[in-house]
């Protein structure tokens, strides 16, 4: 009885408190959505990590690789042209140093730079 | 399509998904806001400001509770922020407060003018924002204690206690403006 007195209570409460809710106004819509798109697009998109700069395997294997590349050229034109007596040679060793030379110096200038940047940071 | 994958769409760059959210929860939301601040304007900033927020926190939506309750709980802080209300006073503070209303309040009101909805609306606005809110989203959007109590940050027992104490307020004041046979109860 004193359940079915409370439920009815709830009821008539609940009926009285439905035509209480508020109506949004027609334009909020889109002004919460204007501010959404306008945030969305002032928002810098994120950027992918770049590589990273002192990746110190890659770099050396791009570096050395490319140095073996133009290394191996060297010999098999070298060796099609000249013959195998040729390659151990003055004229053929002075080239084939400076090349080395100048990769390895090359890595070293990057590894540098990486420091530097790495530093400054 | 059901609202979690409103909200991977949403989360994916579709910001029109949102719109979703926007239409189904704004009436609710408003009518929250209202309660805590008083008046449409700014409950109208506060709902606007609320369903940004939500947006930007999009990511930390946990799908295990409902996202309206996790909305109307923004809803909720951002009302609390704008306005710097204290929601829940003392029993005893309130009781006084509302005595105190009751008095002064009475005699100026013709109430054979009004109709139910304005003596409502009326009644609520007498109330503690607290117990008003309270019976809002307990009579309004038919929102159990559980859901309740994760919207205003209670713990549950609490919420029960409030809401007993809002609804005997709700009776009461109304027993100032209506007799209770008129409006239905025993």
């Amino acid at each position: 009885m004193k359940e079915n007195r409370k439920e009815h209570d709830e009821e008539i409460i609940r009926k009285m408190m439905q035509p209480e809710m508020k109506k949004a106004p027609e334009n909020l819509k889109y002004r919460i959505m204007h501010q959404i798109n306008t945030e969305k697009a002032l928002t810098p998109q994120k950027k992918k990590p770049g590589k990273e700069s002192g990746n110190l395997l890659r770099e050396m294997g791009a570096i050395f690789g490319s140095m073996y590349a133009v290394l191996s050229a060297m010999v098999i034109g070298a060796y099609l042209l000249q013959g195998k007596d040729f390659l151990l040679t003055p004229q053929f060793i002075g080239p084939v140093v400076l090349v080395a030379s100048v990769f390895s110096l090359f890595w070293l200038m990057t590894r540098l730079d990486a420091y530097l940047k790495i530093r400054k940071k | 399509m059901n609202e979690n994958q409103c909200v991977q769409q949403v989360l994916s760059g579709n910001t029109s998904a949102f719109a979703y959210f926007v239409e189904t929860y704004q009436d609710m939301a408003i009518t929250i806001a209202h309660r805590i601040c008083g008046n449409m304007q700014d409950a109208e900033d506060v709902v606007q400001e609320s369903y940004v927020k939500a947006y930007r926190n999009l990511h930390s939506f946990r799908s295990e509770s409902k996202f309206s309750t996790w909305l109307y709980r923004i809803v909720y802080n951002t009302a609390i922020t704008h306005t710097k209300t204290r929601m829940w006073m003392g029993s005893q503070e309130t009781e006084i407060e509302n005595a105190s209303e009751l008095s002064e309040n009475t005699l100026e009101i013709n109430l054979e003018e009004m109709d139910r909805k304005e003596v409502v609306s009326d009644i609520l606005q007498r109330m503690q924002k607290g117990d008003a809110l309270l019976l809002t989203l307990y009579y309004m959007e038919d929102n159990p204690v559980k859901e309740i109590a994760k919207i205003t940050g209670l713990n549950e027992p609490n919420v029960k206690v409030k809401l007993f104490r809002a609804r005997k307020m709700f009776k009461e004041l109304l027993a100032e403006c209506y007799s209770m046979e008129d409006v239905g109860f025993n």
